[in-house]
């Protein structure tokens, strides 16, 4: 078969950069563990409770170990659930220190929400039946708002809480 | 004088690929740094 010159360059070119970007996706799949928020972890969606994360003393902010957290969120029309803080109130800022690892979970008790905190790569969609959660490191100092941002209904603008980083 | 005609035509039948080898590497580039911009949000946030 004859190539022309230019054609074998290109060819060349997009295979290279084919095999680059397999190379780097590969890596954060496999070694980084980069991947769907969803899990296929199941939890019955009219008693989420059932699950130990999603009892409501376990909602919030929970600290597991020296700069490790977990946020354990159930979400419904329109309400993000954080659980309560000392005096009982409802939790609408949770406050973590800069370069913690955290891991976020969320079950829905309803329709399809949204879980995005806004500026970071913590996005999720959280369908009823799956548990979704996804791990990150909390290194950008800032105030970020948690946003619904599947539409769920009339209420769905009002679906926010907030997450401050202080260093 | 016979064949060196038949190599003149010869020559004047392969395709001027230039253009298209530009564009080709344009679109080649705009991907690759379209590409990258995403990771490089993905991988500082
Ligand atoms: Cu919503």
């Amino acid at each position: 078969m004859h190539l022309h010159k230019y054609e074998k360059i290109w060819l060349t070119f997009g295979i290279g950069s084919l095999v680059v970007f397999l190379f780097v996706v590969g890596y954060g799949a496999f070694w980084q563990g980069t991947h769907p928020q969803s899990h296929g972890v199941t939890i019955d969606p009219n008693n989420i409770e059932s699950n130990e994360a999603f009892k409501p003393e376990n909602l919030g902010l929970t600290k597991v170990d020296e700069n490790e957290y977990i946020v354990n969120i159930t979400a419904s029309a329109f309400y993000y659930d954080l659980g309560k803080d000392e005096e009982g109130k409802s939790v609408r800022t949770i406050r973590i220190p800069k370069g913690s690892k955290v891991l976020w979970q969320a079950a829905t008790k309803d329709v399809v929400h949204g879980f995005q905190v806004a500026g970071t790569n913590v996005n999720m969609m959280v369908e009823p039946g799956y548990v979704s959660s996804l791990e990150t490191v909390m290194d950008n100092p800032g105030t970020y708002t948690i946003v619904c941002n599947e539409y769920c209904g009339i209420g769905h603008h009002m679906m926010y809480a907030t997450v401050e980083v202080y260093e | 004088m016979r064949i060196q005609e038949d190599k003149k035509a010869s020559e004047k039948d392969k395709p001027d690929l230039k253009g298209t080898f530009v564009s080709v590497m344009l679109l080649g580039v705009f991907i690759i740094i379209t590409w990258v911009g995403a990771f490089a949000l993905f991988i500082s946030r």
